[in-house]
């Protein structure tokens, strides 16, 4: 509790300080707009829809390619960690790629979808599928001994034993990787946005950029911002913890 | 081999009441519940080969309860993993009820020493796992669950997670998951051994009582002779590198049997004397090779009894 109340008094202080930099006005109002006009748009953006119909086209693609992503992320984490072979090959390839930062593969998605939704779904892919396979992987790998043997002697074999053990006993690693997954995911929707001139959030902080309208992008900024905590907040930090607690890898 | 010592008291009504006995006795000249023909184990490490077990030969009855005894590394969990199917012997073959087994197989369930459930399932799901791999359906599956809840008194705890077991409470979950599929066998791993003594007591008579009603066979590793004798129908001594079978001892005393219970406590004295020259063996291969001194363990029965939970090789 106290926490908070030295959390709410610094984000009034800063924005205090803003303010009086904007009264002071060294800076022209496209530099530097007034919190005031910030309050404005977002309210007057979320009244007449604007941000609203934004945030449901962005949500709508990383809704897409982050749940291909954890799809194929675990499905290929697993044969990495499982699989001899593919350790050995695509394993590299993935510890390889990873190196690569996402917006790379912009002229490649480019080139291969055109100006549209579907090369912004790929951005998003290739931003979370590579943490949520290395995580799969490392996963597959710790599961304890005891537990394959455990479910070996209750006859669980092939499918049913990935299913009911593996994946289960690999989850606290997953979710990890799928925590960070979603934030490359959030960073790469938001840089294919900008750069992919076609709806959605980052297209609103192109227009505010378009438009001299400085107002808007810190707006949409602080949308931005606001989704992004909402999610690693109120989602992720709170599955992780429990998940951790169930599986006794911390004290409850 | 086999070497019984005759107790006084060897008029128990109470094992014919149970019922037990009688039935081990009928069923011993058909066939072997489980035949350990010529198994022999090797591991290869950087500094050669270390032979695990070599050539172990054991039969149990159906219905029979016998304990693995024996020094710590003498190849007690790897004889039993092998029984298991869950590691490969270099040589001989394992036998179940006259079919030869290749691999892991829910006839014979195993319950290690860190009880293995799975914490991602609340208690009565984990009861529940290998039936669901068998392919019950639901409502057949949450009965039979149940009543091996049941039998191992813990129905209360049914929704609960395991994270929220005591060790016990945990041990007699993965009991009860196991006798849930109804296997020829039990296959238990010093299952007890990281239990404070208390626990161990109680589940001691838990699972006398479990096996009376259920007469499952169960091949029990303990390294702990005080225990051998309290569960056993039979004790077969392993002796160490190699381990080799070295001495068989049959205990004949009434059940329930009691940890505390004098006549326990001698027989364990009993057997602790005969294996003397064995543990002194253990002690020497442990210590400094050199400067190893004859170490002389001093093994009387008041010794024995004021040991709670003592008679451990
Ligand atoms: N995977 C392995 N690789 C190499 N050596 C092994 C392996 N598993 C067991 N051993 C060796 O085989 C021997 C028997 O081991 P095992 O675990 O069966 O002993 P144990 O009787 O169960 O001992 P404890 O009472 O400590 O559990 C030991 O010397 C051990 O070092
Ligand atoms: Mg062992």
């Amino acid at each position: 509790m106290y926490s908070v109340i030295k959390r709410v008094i610094f984000f009034i202080f800063l924005i205090g300080i803003w303010e009086l930099l904007f009264r002071v006005g060294i800076w022209p109002e496209y530099v530097l707009p007034s919190t005031v006009s910030v309050g404005k748009t977002l309210v007057n953006g979320f009244h007449d829809h604007t941000f609203l119909i934004g945030i449901a086209i962005s949500m709508k693609r990383i809704a897409i390619g982050y749940g291909i992503s954890i799809v194929v992320g675990i499905f290929l984490g697993l044969l990495i960690g499982r699989i001899k072979i593919f350790e050995e090959t695509l394993g590299s390839l993935i510890s390889g790629l990873q190196t690569l930062p996402t917006i790379c593969w912009l002229p490649l998605a480019l080139l291969w979808f055109g100006l549209n939704d579907r090369a912004i779904i790929f951005l998003v892919i290739m931003g979370a599928v590579l943490s949520i396979t290395i995580a799969t992987d490392t996963g597959v790998k710790s599961v304890p001994v005891l537990y394959l043997r455990a479910a070996k002697t209750m006859g669980a074999s092939g499918w049913k034993l990935y299913l009911g053990v593996i994946i289960p006993a690999a989850l606290p690693h997953i979710v990890t990787g799928m925590k960070q997954g979603w934030s490359f995911a959030w960073r790469s929707l938001m840089a294919g946005e900008l750069l992919i001139v076609c709806l959605g959030l980052g297209h609103l902080l192109m227009i505010g950029r378009e438009l001299n309208d400085m107002s808007q992008v810190i707006a949409v900024m602080i949308v931005i911002v606001i989704i992004g905590i909402l999610v690693d907040r109120l989602f992720f930090i709170k599955v992780e913890k429990r998940i951790r607690e169930r599986w006794g890898l911390v004290k409850a | 081999m086999l070497e019984s010592i005759e107790i006084e008291n060897t008029i128990d009504t109470d094992q014919i009441k149970a019922g037990s006995k009688p039935l081990a006795y009928k069923l011993n000249d058909i066939q072997p519940k489980l035949c350990i023909q010529h198994i022999s184990k090797t591991f290869l490490s950087k500094n050669g080969g270390v032979s695990a077990l070599e050539d172990i030969n054991l039969e149990v009855k159906e219905g029979e309860f016998v304990c693995i005894v024996g020094p710590s590394g003498c190849g007690k969990t790897t004889l039993l993993n092998i029984v298991a199917g869950l590691e490969k012997a270099d040589s001989g073959e394992i036998w179940i009820s006259g079919r030869k087994i290749n691999g892991a197989g829910s006839d014979r369930v195993v319950i290690f020493q860190e009880a293995a459930l799975f914490p991602w399932l609340n208690v009565i799901k984990n009861v529940e796992f290998g039936l669901k791999q068998k392919g019950i359906n639901g409502s057949q599956r949450r009965n039979t669950a149940m009543e091996y809840l049941k039998l191992v008194h813990l129905t209360k705890f049914q929704h609960a997670h395991v994270h929220e077991l005591s060790g016990g409470m945990k041990q007699r979950v993965a009991i009860a998951r196991a006798l849930a599929i109804n296997p020829e066998m039990l296959l238990m791993d010093e299952p007890f051994s990281a239990l404070d003594a208390q626990t161990r007591w109680i589940l001691h008579f838990e699972l006398q009582s479990i096996w009376l009603k259920t007469k499952k066979t169960i091949l029990f590793v303990t390294h702990n002779i005080r225990e051998a004798v309290c569960l056993a129908d039979r004790i077969v001594i392993l002796s160490t590198s190699p381990g080799r079978i070295k001495k068989e001892f049959s205990v004949d005393l009434p059940r329930p049997r009691d940890d505390n219970d004098v006549n326990v406590a001698e027989y364990s004295t009993r057997i602790m004397k005969e294996l003397k020259a064995e543990i002194n063996k253990v002690l020497k291969c442990e210590m400094d090779a050199d400067s190893c001194v004859e170490c002389d363990i001093k093994c009387t029965t008041e010794e024995a009894a004021k040991t709670d939970a003592g008679g451990g090789i």
